[in-house]
């Protein structure tokens, strides 16, 4: 864990950590997965409009890109399971390896443990729901101050543990439908093909309109937010978006006193 | 000047006229010199019904196509002379004069004409009486759609299949005696491939099967919007030749084309008892068991007819509904809080907000 420094300076500014390069590669093999299976599915899932079949032509149309969608859905899979291992085996070796050495490890506060991670939702979570519509509608002019994960990337997050598990099964039902009609009824295959074409349009539509706003379309992060890339973020945005957390970060660095006041309505812009 | 445009008009008719006449001689219906006539693009008149009926030959569209070597007359039994009185429409059941080689007897499409009869498109039921809407059923016309029947039509750009010249030029070396290489080529290499391309044979099925009178008459489903949904349908929109059309699922394999059965009939590939082998059949899904048969691939969405199909779409609109109207109000507010982005209604004041530790002042909440 500590092979990242919290807190790194550069060109005399402060970025401060947030993905280590392991994670930022998951991310790059799950949007690399997921792009190319959106690219490879919606052309059929529209074959009647003019533009799914020069597209997926350029994917090698009827005899390749079924290929394609299926090896990026293996690969987005199997992503999908190691990543859950890590989670766990990073669970086990961090919260519950920490507890035993400080020999607190019972069952309470193991499941506490559990529940206080930082991807877990909790209680503050629906404070800041209530906190950003308060904001939103004029109540106040002070944004909500969200923890090192704030209750949108939570939901970012777990949309996979949603998706996966629905659209995974059901594509590997119609990828193999003669082997599995020896098991399964064959309305299954209506069953999964409902579940695959109306599952991935929500998935799309999600990740197209939200977690791209969250991250591209937003006027402070257009074109691009860089912490996928660089793993870092600035400390304006560290202000803007994680304020408990910065606090947190820097008083256990002992910079208690360079701590910035919080970002207010109207207050630094970059646009 | 008034007369000077009249003859301008009329210098303009005669070029026109002129310029459509088609070239090249006289081929088709040798015997009565048809073509004499027919050869012209404007030969046609409103019959009795009002409609207007066009009496153009195309004779290269003539030429190529199966009937070439039939003089007119082996169809339009009718007519002995020219001028001839108006014709009657051809009985495709005939004797014409070609003679079948393998058994030497004058050839006909009769059996063809029984096995439709036979069909779930037959115009007469199992007891022999006239089906109801009698019109609605197809003859041979109608699905088989030649351009030489709509002969205007070819000048809008139509496609046509064409003779491969390297394989008859080894043909012709040997069998060099007028079109006999061109005609046997045509006749035997037309039925090693389909027929028709997919996309062709869901056009002349949508025809009926996708025209709502015809639909609500029958009270059958929209069987072709239903088939384009699934990935059958769609895969050939997308150019597959791989994935059925209606004829692979619907036609025994093996068994003539024109013997399309009810679901209803004991014999027919879509009746509950044989579609397991229908899927399972050449190379389709060769490995799957019977109970594929269980597949519906004809979904209206219909509460009473699909309801788990009804209600998973329900299930999955509101969902989708649900999260995407969450996500996107909020996010057209928070550019909308970005209009006056200082103001709001209870300001707290950053003099209050000296405490260093706000993230444990939340957390006590």
């Amino acid at each position: 864990m500590s092979k990242y420094d919290p807190i790194v300076y550069k060109d005399g500014k402060r970025y401060f950590y947030r993905f280590s390069a392991h994670q930022r590669i998951q991310h790059v093999v799950l949007f690399s997965s997921v792009l190319l299976l959106a690219l490879t599915g919606f052309p059929l899932r529209h074959a009647d409009e003019a533009w799914a079949k020069p597209l997926y032509a350029a994917l090698g149309g009827p005899e390749v890109a079924p290929t394609i969608h299926r090896v990026a859905g293996s690969v987005l899979l199997v992503l999908f399971v190691y990543h859950t291992i890590y989670w766990i085996v990073k669970f086990i070796k961090n919260d519950l390896g920490k507890l035993k050495k400080e020999n607190r490890l019972t069952l309470g506060t193991g499941i506490k443990a559990f529940f206080t991670q930082e991807m877990v939702p909790n209680k503050k979570d629906w404070y800041d729901i209530i906190h950003l519509w308060k904001y939103l509608l004029y109540f106040t002019n002070r944004p909500p101050r969200h923890e090192r994960m704030s209750w949108r990337e939570k939901f970012d997050y777990f949309a996979p543990y949603w998706g996966v598990p629905i659209l995974g099964p059901a594509g590997a039902v119609l990828w193999w439908r003669d082997e599995v009609s020896h098991i399964l009824p064959g309305w299954v295959l209506n069953a999964a093909y409902i579940m695959h074409t109306d599952e991935a349009l929500l998935a799309i539509l999600f990740l197209f309109f939200v977690h791209w706003y969250n991250v591209h379309y937003a006027p402070e992060k257009f074109p691009a937010a860089k912490v996928w890339l660089t793993g870092y973020l600035s400390e304006d945005e560290m202000i803007h978006e994680h304020y408990a957390h910065y606090v947190q970060v820097m008083i256990e660095a002992g910079l208690e006193e360079e701590i910035q006041q919080q970002h207010f309505g109207g207050e630094h812009y970059e646009w | 000047m008034h007369e000077y445009r009249f003859h301008q008009v009329l210098l303009i008719l005669i070029v026109l006229f002129v310029a459509t006449i088609p070239p090249g001689e006289v081929q088709a219906g040798e015997e009565l010199n048809c073509l004499i006539c027919h050869k012209h693009r404007g030969l046609s008149r409103i019959d009795e019904n009002g409609k207007f009926r066009l009496f153009y030959i195309n004779n290269e569209l003539f030429e190529s196509g199966p009937h070439r070597r039939n003089n007119c007359q082996d169809c339009h039994t009718d007519i002995v002379r020219i001028p001839h009185d108006p014709a009657k429409k051809v009985d495709c059941t005939q004797q014409c004069h070609v003679v079948e080689p393998s058994g030497k007897a004058r050839f006909s499409h009769k059996p063809i004409a029984e096995t439709l009869a036979m069909s779930v498109h037959g115009k007469l039921d199992a007891e022999g009486k006239p089906k109801k809407y009698q019109e609605d059923y197809p003859g041979c016309k109608d699905c088989h759609d030649q351009p030489l029947y709509r002969p205007l039509s070819v000048f809008k750009g139509e496609p046509r299949s064409g003779i491969s010249e390297r394989s008859i030029s080894r043909c012709k070396s040997c069998h060099r005696t007028g079109n006999f290489a061109e005609d046997f080529y045509e006749h035997v290499t037309s039925r090693l491939r389909k027929g028709r391309f997919p996309l062709e044979t869901i056009e002349v099925c949508a025809k009926c099967h996708q025209n709502p009178g015809f639909l609500e008459r029958h009270e059958l489903d929209d069987a072709v919007t239903t088939y384009e949904e699934t990935f059958h349908g769609k895969l050939i929109k997308l150019g597959s030749e791989r994935t059925p059309d209606c004829l692979d699922c619907h036609v025994v394999e093996g068994e003539n084309t024109h013997l399309i059965e009810a679901k209803t009939v004991p014999t027919s590939a879509t009746n509950k008892a044989n579609v397991g082998n229908t899927c399972r059949a050449s190379d389709c899904h060769k490995k799957a068991s019977a109970q594929l048969a269980s597949f519906q691939t004809h979904v209206t969405y219909e509460r009473e007819k699909y309801p788990m199909q009804f209600y998973m779409l329900m299930f999955f609109k509101a969902l989708m509904a649900v999260i995407l109207y969450f996500f996107l109000t909020m996010i057209f507010f928070e550019l909308m809080r970005r209009l006056f982005p200082a103001f709001a209604f209870f300001k707290e004041s950053k003099a209050d907000d000296t405490d260093t530790r706000p993230a444990l002042k939340d957390r006590e909440q």
